[in-house]
């Protein structure tokens, strides 16, 4: 076993790199060092303040006894403080953050909660996509594509974030589940906020009930998975969803976000393999319609903030790939992406073929200011070499060299 | 044209806004791939229907086009994306008028026809496992509650697609503008001469929105 984990990962790794390596020590005083070291930029305090205050509203808002909850934050405290676990667990400071808020949510009281509404999600959906689409996509039930419909929306949806955290980890390069955790936990964060703040009932309500007003006191329900509860003689998806901490979490789906999420880091390690993982995502959809989960709508909102918060993510924290490369160990330095570079409306200042051509009210300003300039004269290099054709492939510097000055220059006095 | 946004959000770089504008709108317009689906279900489209999933599936293929180029672009292909989502934007306002009536006047048949679902689950029986008092009666929005929130989610979804559309204005502004970005014409029209069919519709709609967005932008 340990000869094929070398000769797969670690066959290509570069001498002497460290990039790699995981921190296996137990001693917390490495880690007050490196706090000690560490300077508190805006983006930090940002993210350490927004994670900070949802933790503290669970922290009070949690039904738990108090000290079940001190113990759990002390829990994580050690956890944070040993660099061996630290590594990852604080680093996943926003998936915990989410789950921490999730489980809580089924503590709030319906006097504090929004009213729910009934008919915005499929009114949306007519009116941006031109019929109720997972109504429709409902309508005709029959066992094989109920498991068709199960095998994303009931199974993989579960265990898709490890088996993905894993892969990202073994092939991807160093730093990229920090990345992964950062936008997966984030994406749920913020998911969960939205259901809490805009509670909106799911299609299996309508179905059920047509367009009458809801209540917190209504049950959840399994909607098309309750068939398969019954295909294997279990309660597992009744029991779930009939006690969902978000009943009325419909909008945005976090399956539709979770999958599309794990789409677009794979396809950012595995290009060639980006075609397959969009029909993980279209499946996914069709899925969750079909077993009467989430309106269209809901699907494009969670799509739509993975999107968001993965390009952030890219821009701002992963790092690059290298496309011949599909082991972490095979780095030998973490490059991160440049805004800046990037930009194809970006200019070379050195770059004399691509200088970009002013704009025409420019131009006119600079003909009406040479209007009483002398005349250019072709003696004059350093001035004919300023008004050269811009897409000249001669450099400033190769005229300069190779036609010396023959005066001196001239100081213009305008 | 001088007012077009120079920056995304006034901080970031335009083609970041564009990469969300395209990757946005293409997600929107997989709905078209399942408003066809629905067909195999037994619904009928009508003519609107068909007239925007067909559309939809067609701007999927200009906008995935353009966004897998995001860092190189090319010129000619920015330029029909831009005649497009143009085009797509008023037909999105027109088709949003057009389904907010049909959902309306469907929504009004809902709450009144004592045949609906809504009506039929007003039974005593369904009424006393979830009875309604002060309390809970509030916990639901009301009517106007849900009218407005439709109102002010379409309109959202309607404003920022105007933004996203000036935004790619812009980007495709700065492409002309750019030496890099210069296109040769008579090499386009020399290209038609060895491609298929599809292939000429393609490059003659790249060079028709070139020569369009050329008079307007550059």
């Amino acid at each position: 076993m340990s000869n094929v984990f070398q000769r797969v990962f670690l066959s290509r790794r570069p001498a002497g790199s460290r990039v790699a390596d995981l921190e296996t020590s137990l001693d917390p005083s490495l880690t007050l060092r490196k706090l000690r070291n560490y300077t508190l930029s805006t983006a930090d305090a940002c993210h350490y303040g927004f994670l900070g205050s949802v933790l503290l509203f669970v922290f009070v808002m949690n039904p738990a006894a108090w000290i079940a909850k001190i113990a759990v934050y002390l829990v994580f405290g050690v956890l944070f403080m040993l660099p061996a676990t630290s590594q990852f667990f604080f680093n996943a400071l926003p998936i915990f953050t989410w789950l921490a808020l999730y489980f809580t949510s089924s503590s709030f009281s319906a006097e504090h909660r929004p009213p729910i509404t009934v008919q915005v999600l499929p009114a949306i959906e007519t009116i941006l996509y031109g019929d109720n689409l997972s109504d429709i996509l409902a309508a005709s039930l029959n066992k094989p594509l109920d498991f068709l419909a199960w095998i994303p929306y009931g199974l993989f949806h579960f265990g898709a974030p490890f088996v993905v955290a894993i892969i990202l980890f073994l092939c991807g390069p160093p730093t990229i589940l920090r990345g992964y955790a950062f936008a997966f936990g984030y994406m749920n964060l913020f998911g969960v906020m939205s259901q809490n703040l805009f509670p909106a009932a799911p299609p299996w309500y309508k179905i059920l009930y047509g367009l009458s007003p809801a209540n917190y006191a209504m049950k959840g329900s399994p909607g098309g998975l309750g068939r398969i509860d019954q295909y294997l003689g279990i309660s597992l998806y009744t029991d779930g969803f009939s006690n969902s901490a978000v009943i009325f979490g419909a909008l945005p789906s976090l399956h539709s976000g979770c999958s599309t999420m794990e789409a677009l880091f794979f396809s950012y390690v595995f290009p060639k393999l980006t075609p397959l993982f969009i029909f993980y995502v279209c499946w996914l959809w069709w899925s969750t319609m079909y077993l009467t989960h989430h309106y269209f709508v809901d699907l494009i909102a969670g799509s739509v903030l993975s999107y968001a918060i993965f390009q952030y993510t890219k821009y701002f924290h992963l790092p690059l790939t290298e496309p011949s490369e599909y082991s972490r160990w095979s780095y030998a330095e973490v490059k991160k992406f440049s805004v800046w570079l990037a930009d194809p409306l970006n200019t070379d200042a050195n770059d004399i073929e691509n200088i970009v051509v002013p704009a025409r009210a420019d131009m006119e300003l600079e003909l009406n200011s040479m209007e009483n300039s002398e005349p250019p004269s072709i003696f004059d290099h350093d001035r004919s070499v300023s008004r050269s054709s811009a897409t000249s492939n001669t450099s400033v510097e190769a005229q300069s060299e190779a036609v010396p000055s023959s005066r001196p220059a001239k100081h213009r006095i305008d | 044209m001088a007012y077009l946004p120079k920056l995304f959000l006034g901080v970031f770089p335009l083609y970041m806004g564009v990469e969300l504008a395209l990757a946005f709108t293409l997600l929107n317009k997989c709905s078209g791939f399942y408003g066809i689906l629905g067909l195999f279900t037994g619904h009928a489209l009508d003519t609107m229907q068909w007239l925007l999933y067909l559309s939809s599936v067609c701007t999927v293929l200009v906008y995935s086009s353009a966004l897998v180029q995001i860092y190189k672009p090319q010129l000619l292909m920015y330029s029909l994306t831009l005649v497009v989502f143009c085009a797509d934007t008023v037909l999105t306002c027109f088709f949003t008028l057009w389904f907010s009536g049909q959902w309306f006047s469907a929504q009004h048949g809902e709450l009144t026809d004592p045949n609906s679902q809504t009506q039929q689950s007003q039974t005593p029986e369904l009424q006393s496992k979830y009875k309604r008092g002060d309390t809970l009666d509030s916990q639901s929005a009301s009517q106007s509650a849900e009218f407005f929130l439709t109102i002010l989610i379409t309109l959202l979804a309607l404003a920022s697609r105007f933004y996203f559309n000036f935004i790619i204005m812009a980007f495709v502004q700065r492409l002309f503008r750019h030496p890099k970005y210069i296109v040769d014409v008579n090499d386009v029209e020399q290209d038609l001469k060895h491609k298929n069919l599809l292939q000429r519709w393609w490059l003659k709609a790249q060079h028709a929105s070139y020569k369009l967005c050329r008079r307007y932008l550059a």
